[in-house]
């Protein structure tokens, strides 16, 4: 089994993905209560943004590593503002429902502009070259992902924990009456807080476009591991989701290795063993 | 009494109107008609989780399409099998799979059920499609309507008509059942854990085996209704399980209101001819159902049965009597 590290290494590429997509979903979701079934389209925005700006437009994969993550900064903050902000009273059910519809019109559209067929981004010479690790030639993009999911992690922990941004926003979580009585401006921290958690799902689709190529079903092959993320590692928990995207990451890697008609099935075995065991996620609080 | 008396002769005034229909209607929309009486009753079945008993599922679908594949994998599988058996041996798997399933999800709500209920449904949908020597995986089944076997004689169902009425007699019966269950105890204490679970568990109640109860009725009469739609079409593809199907229900239930008991019915006739016609013109069908749940969310919350039922108080009740009346239907139906 001489594969066994670049499996490792394959997990580790899928896992950093998992992270970036499922960081911002679990973010939202702890701060407003929102289970967000747009994120994923807005990763999947993001990648074809990105086909945009270096295919189309010629630009370098840097320049869109930088514009569609600020883009999709700029829709997130809009969607939050101007739709789901009107239906938050109402409660979870129109708020998803929202965000449900809000993920058809997108993906239709995407479907409309850019077409209903895989499109390939070029990263450039560097990132596509290989390297050699403990003894195997592996793509540097792959590696590449990685770094760039524990960049994103160590950031927003040290965002979350050292900053007085950090401090307002875990207070939100805890206690939105309160925060809102001492001054914090809830509204606001919930517009950024979505429209971050749209620029980071649109980084991640950045990221994945070269990786797993840019096509209109992609949003939904994520969405639902990114919801497996979330439900193992615990809800609104980002520790959680990063020990969950680890372990789902690299099952779908091995998965794939050792029983290739099961690999889908395995993560909802996972789930389902979690669920049963401890029904809030391996981090997250009692809910 | 009056109100009974009325919903009586609602009901038989409508079961003359449809058992009149198969001369009126041509073949074309008789089979519509027929469409519509399932997703009716499908509708109806998600209107108790989520109207009545305030749970958001996203996983409708399982049983619905469980009904279909069983009924499908049974026909295929056992030559021979007659209607009733095939139905009944759908059933009993739509009951066990409601009964698990209901015992592993119910322990949460809100956005957590709806998640998980997402994920069983996806689960499901992966089991369907890679289990290709069962299901048919992409190809699908293609089945035959077996004979009705009434114990004296036996009905051919291969005619449109005949199959009409089974369909107009078993889904309508089903549908009132779900109706009466609304009205029995047991759909009160739904109704009333929706609105306040801590006193009904300090008023004894068990919250949980009642949740397991709805959830498990939903699903077996959802389930049904995947039965007949198996029949009817003659074939089940993993579309019957996919998560698009519960999309579906979920937009029958909300363009037709949660708020009133044949909100979900009225949905279910504005979805099934709206995506006959709309799939005619534009092949963009799931942009305007997405526009249409953006616009019912932000400006129509309570769907087209709310709009009904203003416009009937404004116009068609008196106003002193208004008052009275219209709270206590708040308290049975909403």
């Amino acid at each position: 089994m001489s594969d066994i590290p670049v499996f490792i290494l394959h997990g580790l590429a899928y896992a950093g993905l998992l992270f970036l997509v499922s960081a911002g979903l679990t973010l939202i979701f702890g701060m407003l209560n929102v289970l967000n079934f747009a994120h994923a389209t807005l990763y999947m925005l993001g990648a074809y943004f990105s086909y945009t700006v270096v295919t189309q437009m010629g630009g370098q994969f840097w320049m869109a590593l930088i514009l569609c993550p600020l883009m999709l900064f700029i829709i997130g903050a809009l969607v939050e503002w101007f739709l789901l902000r009107r239906v938050h009273a109402y409660g979870h059910v129109p708020e998803l429902l929202l965000t449900f519809g809000l993920a058809y019109i997108i993906t239709e559209l995407v479907k409309w502009h850019w077409g209903n067929y895989p499109l390939a981004v070029k990263v450039g010479p560097v990132l596509e070259s290989t390297v050699q690790i403990i003894g195997i030639t592996y793509p540097v993009y792959r590696i590449f992902i990685f770094l760039c999911a524990v960049f994103v992690g160590i950031m927003m922990a040290l965002i979350l924990y050292k900053t007085r941004l950090g401090i307002i926003l875990r207070a939100s979580v805890n206690d939105k009456e309160m925060a809102n009585a001492l001054g914090v401006n809830i509204p606001l921290v919930f517009t950024g807080v979505f429209a971050f958690g749209s620029a980071l799902s649109g980084f991640a689709g950045v990221v994945a476009g070269p990786l797993l190529s840019t096509y209109p079903g992609m949003a939904h092959d994520i969405l639902i591991d990114a919801f497996v993320v979330i439900v193992v590692g615990g809800f609104g928990s980002l520790g959680g989701a990063m020990i969950a995207s680890l372990i789902i990451g690299e099952l779908h890697s091995f998965g794939v290795l050792l029983f290739p008609k099961l690999s889908m099935a395995l993560i909802y075995l996972l789930m389902v063993v979690v669920l049963l065991i401890k029904p809030s996620g391996l981090f997250g609080e009692k809910s | 009494m009056k109100q009974k008396s009325k919903s009586l002769i609602i009901i038989g005034v409508l079961f003359l109107v449809s058992a009149l229909m198969p001369i009126i209607l041509k073949k074309y929309h008789l089979s519509m008609l027929t469409e519509i009486m399932i997703f009716a009753l499908y509708a109806v079945s998600y209107n108790l989780l989520l109207g009545y008993a305030g749970l958001l599922s996203f996983g409708h679908a399982v049983f619905f399409g469980m009904g279909a594949f069983m009924t499908a994998i049974a026909l295929v599988n056992i030559p021979g099998l007659s209607l009733w058996n095939a139905i009944l041996i759908s059933l009993v798997t739509t009951i066990f799979t409601s009964i698990i399933l209901g015992s592993l999800l119910l322990r949460h709500k809100g956005s957590y059920f709806a998640l998980l209920t997402l994920a069983f449904n996806s689960l499901f949908y992966a089991v369907a499609t890679k289990w290709r020597e069962v299901t048919g995986g992409d190809d699908g089944l293609a089945i035959m309507r077996p004979e009705l076997n009434l114990g004296f004689t036996s009905i051919s169902m291969t005619s449109l008509t005949n199959f009409y009425y089974l369909t107009m007699i078993v889904i309508g019966a089903a549908i009132i059942f779900c109706w009466y269950f609304t009205h029995t105890a047991m759909g009160k204490t739904v109704l009333l854990m929706r609105e306040n679970e801590e006193r009904m568990k300090f008023l004894g109640y068990n919250i949980n085996i009642s949740r397991l109860i709805l959830f498990t009725f939903t699903g077996t009469m959802a389930g049904l209704a995947g039965i007949f739609y198996a029949f009817h079409f003659k074939f089940v593809s993993i579309w019957a399980i996919s998560v698009d199907m519960t999309t579906a229900v979920l937009l029958m239930v909300f363009v037709g209101g949660t708020k009133v008991y044949w909100g979900p019915i009225l949905g279910a006739f504005v979805y099934i001819i709206l995506q006959n016609y709309l799939s005619d013109i534009t092949a963009r069908w799931p942009l305007f159902m997405g526009l249409i749940f953006v616009i019912m969310v932000l400006y129509v919350p309570g769907g087209l049965s709310g709009i009904i039922t203003s416009i009937w108080q404004r116009f068609f009740v008196k106003k002193n009597h208004n008052a009275g009346k219209a709270s206590t239907a708040e308290v049975v139906t909403s």
